[in-house]
């Protein structure tokens, strides 16, 4: 931070916003158009919202005299991922109504609806409102929501653990209330001490900030390719604090060597709840005085960390918290996945976690999810965990309760789809990409589904169609579908293109490395059928692919 | 003063009768009293009285009418002759018995029916039995000869007239769409007429009244841009048509196309197997002499034949038909024709395709060389509406590099004021097309009034015609405001009088501060409800009575400040 240098556009936007409200009411009653203006598309992400456009039919409607089809995506904020299942029914009618009517968990253990029109945001978060659901923070240069390892019955402190998501959420959660004033009608705010921000101030943080707690042995929420990632430290049954690690992330941009994916950093370990919510605090406080301001593509706290150096962070860091950090705790990750199917916990609770391809809930011609859904909650019988996998589920159901549940699971063949799925395609996460992510370059959550249909014989066909193995794709390096961190990731390049990476290890503490470019669909599963062979004839006893991979330098590290 | 029985028969014929009877036994008994008058008037006063009043009344749609009868007044003027020059909709109707000398313009629309403000007075006029014996008169009627019906509203006024025992000065005087020269020969009669008094018409009677034809400028032009505006998933289909000329064409903003529609080729397929006639046979019928194929297909009119039509057909063919309407098709299937000899002769006798009017949706300022239309596909729903969607199916049809001939109507009262005067514009769907044209002439102008439109349709992502457009003129600041009701994209139904009157204060202010008001799309219901909600608007924001109101707007008319063009 020697020479200041020219803040990007965003910092002045942000700046000069008036606590995130810019001119969003304004833009809103702009009838001739259904975007928004241009400095409140950067600040509606604040509010949880993107502005998007349907990418497929810009050609077409630009020759028709209309303006690009524009519609928002609304991202919810759910720190754990639970919901009652009063909510989701309400998400189910709201999605109906306001939006394209699917439903898509993503890859932050929240869901997101699509395609709502400029003039039906506000009835969409009124009614959100309604059953105590807010999309705050949900996106923009702010903490996002905290991810916590979803699936209860891998230890009976799950509930304390899952505290800490909400706490951190609430502690990092804007003070303005433009939410409030431009979404929920509610009055102007007359003395603007009582939004005052310590932490954000006037100038929020450089970049998006994501925090994820995994409690071992399960790494569901890929904890090291968050900007701070927790791991739970559990000695004799008891939750002693937390590992610290600082400094992941999966973004990269084609083109820009500057541009990295990162493992965080480990720093220490915390015990007291105090101390882990300070030392979690100011971490954030560092990367909003340090983090880089002129350059977006540079601006995650991972190349904060790699500028200052990690001892110097953690320096910084004791400095500002007033305590040290012990070295950290001894931890084993072993599972990655989620455990699909009927589970018990620790108090005879039932839990079921049903298999969503790539997140979407909606009926089409193979399964009613959409409707499965609606009726389970209709009992309010279970309530409702989304996984940073994308997949769903029920939880806290009564044993005399399980009975009824399991009924729907059968009436709409839920069960059979989540049971029969191949390993490859439970374990597969794919972005949402086209056609309304304007940063995608290829298809992702389209078209990974009818991949796998193609890789699936060639597993068949080696005989490792039972390995567990973690296939992901995104639609460009931005890595929101964690790509850059599974044993095969398909990288988008260019529309049917797509960079083919491995090496990465089962349980997320190894990123893997671009193995061939430019590939077209043949091109992979050429690639993937070579490499299924070699692993099949090569492979150790429980070794994953991209272990493999690594040991046979088919990638160097 | 009569007898006593002749009194009495009196009284009981007034004792026996209804309020309707004695006023029409008022006016007839009149009528065989005053024509006595008249007659020993004349004769005191000889034949070679100069005329000193005259009454001239217009019943206009586009506005020739008027400028004719207001030129009309202009010359009579000059000749130191009182003239009484107004619209057949401010006319009071029982001045008509006072009337001496009185000269009617008046044009024919669509199927012969009278323009849209004459529509009353032509009702109370055809409806009268009361004699007209003062009346002496004149009438030009203004018409298109594409159309089956052409001069019908002046042809009927006319003879009506002459019905009602009223004096023809001039006979009937029908013009085509070039009518400025034969309208002149007109005016000359008629001034002769002043001149000299009643003995000119004999002079005039010899005259030839068929107008001088074949002087439309017909422009062949080829499709340049063929698209449909509305967006996926919409129920409308709203053809964006550019037509390319080889030469500048001479049109204005607010003018109209008139385009003579071709039949379909399957159906003529069908009629030519159907009645076994030979399509490369030349045959005459009216003014065309062409094969076949060519009458049948660009000539003559095959769509819901009016039963006049019908009837001729049921003569050639010798067979009992009802008083109905009729596709050709149909009547060949449901009472074939002989021979292909009959059928020849029916082609003789089928009435020509009328030309569809389409307003110009571009700017000659702008696309001097081209003319653009805005076209909406009708859906088929009802009988009634079948005729009208030959034309814009035909449009539809159309291809980039068909070619395409037409000519232009022009449209004298749906004119921007001038250019540094507001304009409040109320165009929702295909009404939109003068509009644009309006914004294009204005931006090429740089005209400095402002320019405030009101839009609506069904849903704004798949139906906001030329959104990309608009947007242009809005941030460029052609348009300084512009409204829009989508009825469909909410529960409760929005139209464009909906957001006037949410605009209502602001309106209001323009409308004091001298915007002229122009309305343009469909008459029934949208044009009567725009109409409604100004008056609210006036009795609300200007704190008048709706008497007042109404005053209020019929100034603002007089003004010139309203125009409609409604269909």
């Amino acid at each position: 931070m020697a020479t200041p240098q020219k803040l990007s556009p965003v910092e002045r936007i942000k700046l000069s916003s008036d606590a995130l409200r810019g001119s969003l009411k304004e833009s809103l009653t702009d009838e001739i158009t259904g975007s928004l203006r241009e400095d409140d598309q950067s600040l509606i992400k604040f509010h949880g919202l993107y502005q998007q456009d349907d990418r497929d039919r810009r050609e077409e409607r630009a020759e028709k005299k209309l303006e690009w089809l524009y519609s928002y995506m609304i991202r919810l904020r759910l720190p754990g991922g639970l919901i009652t299942p009063e909510q989701w029914t309400g998400i189910h009618h709201i999605a109906g109504e306001h939006s394209t009517g699917t439903i898509k968990i993503t890859t932050r253990q929240t869901i997101q609806l699509h395609g709502i029109v400029k003039t039906h945001i506000k009835p969409t978060i009124k009614a959100f409102n309604t059953i105590h659901l807010d999309s705050i923070a949900a996106c923009g240069d702010v903490n996002r929501n905290v991810t916590c390892s979803s699936h209860p019955s891998v230890s009976a402190l799950h509930e304390e653990v899952f505290g800490y998501a909400a706490k951190i959420s609430e502690m990092a959660l804007p003070k303005t209330k433009a939410y409030y004033e431009i979404w929920l009608d509610e009055e102007q705010l007359l003395n603007k001490e009582e939004e005052k921000d310590p932490l954000y101030e006037d100038r929020y943080l450089p970049r998006k900030f994501k925090i994820g707690i995994a409690i071992p042995p399960d790494n569901d929420v890929d904890a090291f390719g968050n900007d701070i990632g927790m791991i739970a430290v559990i000695e004799n049954g008891e939750l002693k604090g937390f590992n610290i690690a600082a400094g992941g992330g999966l973004s990269t941009t084609h083109g820009n060597p500057q541009t990295y994916a990162r493992l965080a950093s480990m720093l220490g370990f915390v015990d007291t709840e105090e101390k882990v919510l300070k030392a979690i605090y100011e971490i954030m406080t560092i990367q909003r005085d340090f983090g880089n301001r002129s350059d977006r593509k540079l601006a995650r706290l991972k190349y904060t960390i790699d500028r200052i150096g990690v001892e110097a962070f953690k320096v910084e860091l004791e400095k500002r918290c007033g305590f040290s950090l012990e070295p950290a705790r001894p931890y084993t990750f072993e599972f990655r996945g989620d455990h699909f199917g009927w589970s018990e916990n620790h108090v005879g609770k039932w839990y079921y976690t049903i298999f969503t391809e790539n997140g979407l809930i909606k009926d089409d011609e193979k399964i009613a999810l959409k409707t499965a859904l609606f009726e389970i909650a209709a009992t309010g019988k279970a309530h409702f965990r989304f996984t940073c996998n994308q997949n769903l589920v029920l939880s806290d159901i009564d044993a005399n309760d399980k009975d009824i549940v399991n009924e729907l699971l059968v009436k709409f063949g839920i069960d059979q789809h989540t049971e029969l799925a191949s390993q490859v395609r439970r374990n597969a996460i794919a972005c949402v990409a086209f056609p309304t992510c304007p940063l995608a370059l290829a298809e992702a959550q389209r078209y990974l589904p009818s991949l796998i249909s193609k890789i699936e014989p060639l597993l068949a066909k080696h005989n490792i169609d039972n390995e567990e193995m973690h296939l992901r794709m995104t639609g460009c390096p931005n890595g929101c579908g964690r790509s850059h961190l599974s044993e095969i990731g398909l990288v988008g390049t260019a529309y049917g293109k797509y960079n083919l990476h491995i090496g990465g290890d089962r349980v997320g503490e190894r990123l893997n490395i671009r193995y061939k470019e430019n590939l077209d669909e043949q091109g992979i599963l050429d690639h993937l059928d070579q490499l299924f062979e070699m692993y099949a004839a090569g492979k150790n006893a429980g070794e994953g692919i991209g272990d493999f991979a690594i040991r046979n330098q088919l990638v160097q590290l | 003063m009569l007898p006593g029985s002749k009194l009495k028969t009196l009284q009981e014929l007034i004792d026996g009768s209804t309020r309707d009877e004695l006023i029409w036994m008022n006016g007839y008994i009149s009528g065989l009293v005053t024509p006595l008058k008249d007659f020993n008037g004349n004769g005191q006063n000889g034949h070679s009285t100069i005329v000193k009043k005259i009454s001239i009344v217009f019943g206009t749609e586009t506005g020739n009418s008027k400028k004719l009868a207001t030129e009309l007044a202009a010359l009579a003027k000059q000749k130191g002759i009182n003239v009484k020059c107004t619209g057949v909709d401010q006319y009071r109707l029982s001045d008509l018995d006072k009337e001496e000398f009185f000269f009617v313009v008046i044009s024919t629309h669509g199927e012969g029916e009278p323009p849209g403000p004459a529509k009353k007075f032509y009702d109370a006029v055809m409806a009268r039995t009361t004699t007209l014996p003062h009346l002496r008169f004149a009438v030009l009627a203004l018409g298109d000869t594409s159309y089956p019906l052409y001069c019908k509203t002046g042809e009927d006024i006319d003879g009506h007239f002459i019905k009602l025992g009223a004096k023809q000065l001039l006979p009937l005087h029908k013009c085509d769409v070039d009518f400025e020269k034969p309208a002149k020969v007109w005016f000359d009669k008629v001034l002769s007429i002043t001149e000299k008094g009643e003995s000119a018409s004999k002079l005039a009677g010899n005259v030839q009244a068929v107008a001088p034809k074949g002087e439309k400028k017909i422009y062949n032009g080829i499709i340049l841009t063929h698209l449909n505006l509305n967006d996926r998933g919409s129920e409308k289909v709203t053809w964006h048509i550019e037509i390319g000329a080889e030469e500048p064409v001479n049109y204005e903003h607010g003018d109209a196309i008139a385009i003579i529609p071709h039949n379909r080729k399957e159906v003529i397929d069908r009629i030519i197997t159907l009645t076994g006639i030979d399509e490369s046979k030349v045959v005459e019928s009216g003014k065309h002499k062409e094969t076949v194929r060519v009458l049948l297909t660009e000539r003559l009119n095959i769509c819901y034949l009016l039963s006049s039509a019908i009837k001729k057909y049921a003569v050639i063919t010798q067979q009992e038909i009802p008083d109905t309407r009729m596709d050709l098709i149909d009547l060949l299937r449901i009472y074939p024709v002989k021979n292909p000899e009959q059928f020849e002769e029916v082609i003789k006798v089928l009435p020509v395709i009328a030309p569809r009017l389409y307003s110009v949706s571009s700017s000659p300022l702008v696309n001097p060389n081209e003319v653009h239309l805005t076209v909406s596909r009708h859906a088929y729903l009802k009988q009634e509406e079948k005729h009208v969607g030959l034309c814009s199916t035909f449009l539809g049809d159309l291809s980039v590099n068909s070619a395409i001939s037409f000519y232009v109507h022009r449209n004298r009262s749906f004119k921007l004021p001038a250019d540094d005067k507001n304009v409040i514009m109320i165009g929702p769907g295909t009404g939109i097309a003068p509009f644009r044209s309006f914004l294009a002439e204005r931006d090429a102008r740089g005209a400095t009034g402002q320019n405030w439109f009101f839009f609506g349709e069904q849903h704004f992502a798949s139906d906001f015609l030329y959104q990309s457009e608009m947007q242009m003129f809005y941030q460029t600041g052609v348009l300084n405001k512009i409204h829009l009701a989508f009825s469909r994209d909410q529960q409760e139904k929005i139209y464009v009088q909906h957001r006037m009157i949410e605009q209502g204060k602001e309106l209001f202010e323009w409308l004091q501060g001298g915007a002229y008001v122009y309305i343009s799309g469909t008459k029934d219901p949208m044009s009567k409800d725009v109409e409604k909600a100004w008056l609210d608007i006036i009795v609300h924001h200007g704190k008048k009575t709706p008497e007042e109101a109404n005053a209020y707007w019929e100034s603002i008319k007089k003004e010139g400040r309203y125009h409609k063009d409604v269909y």
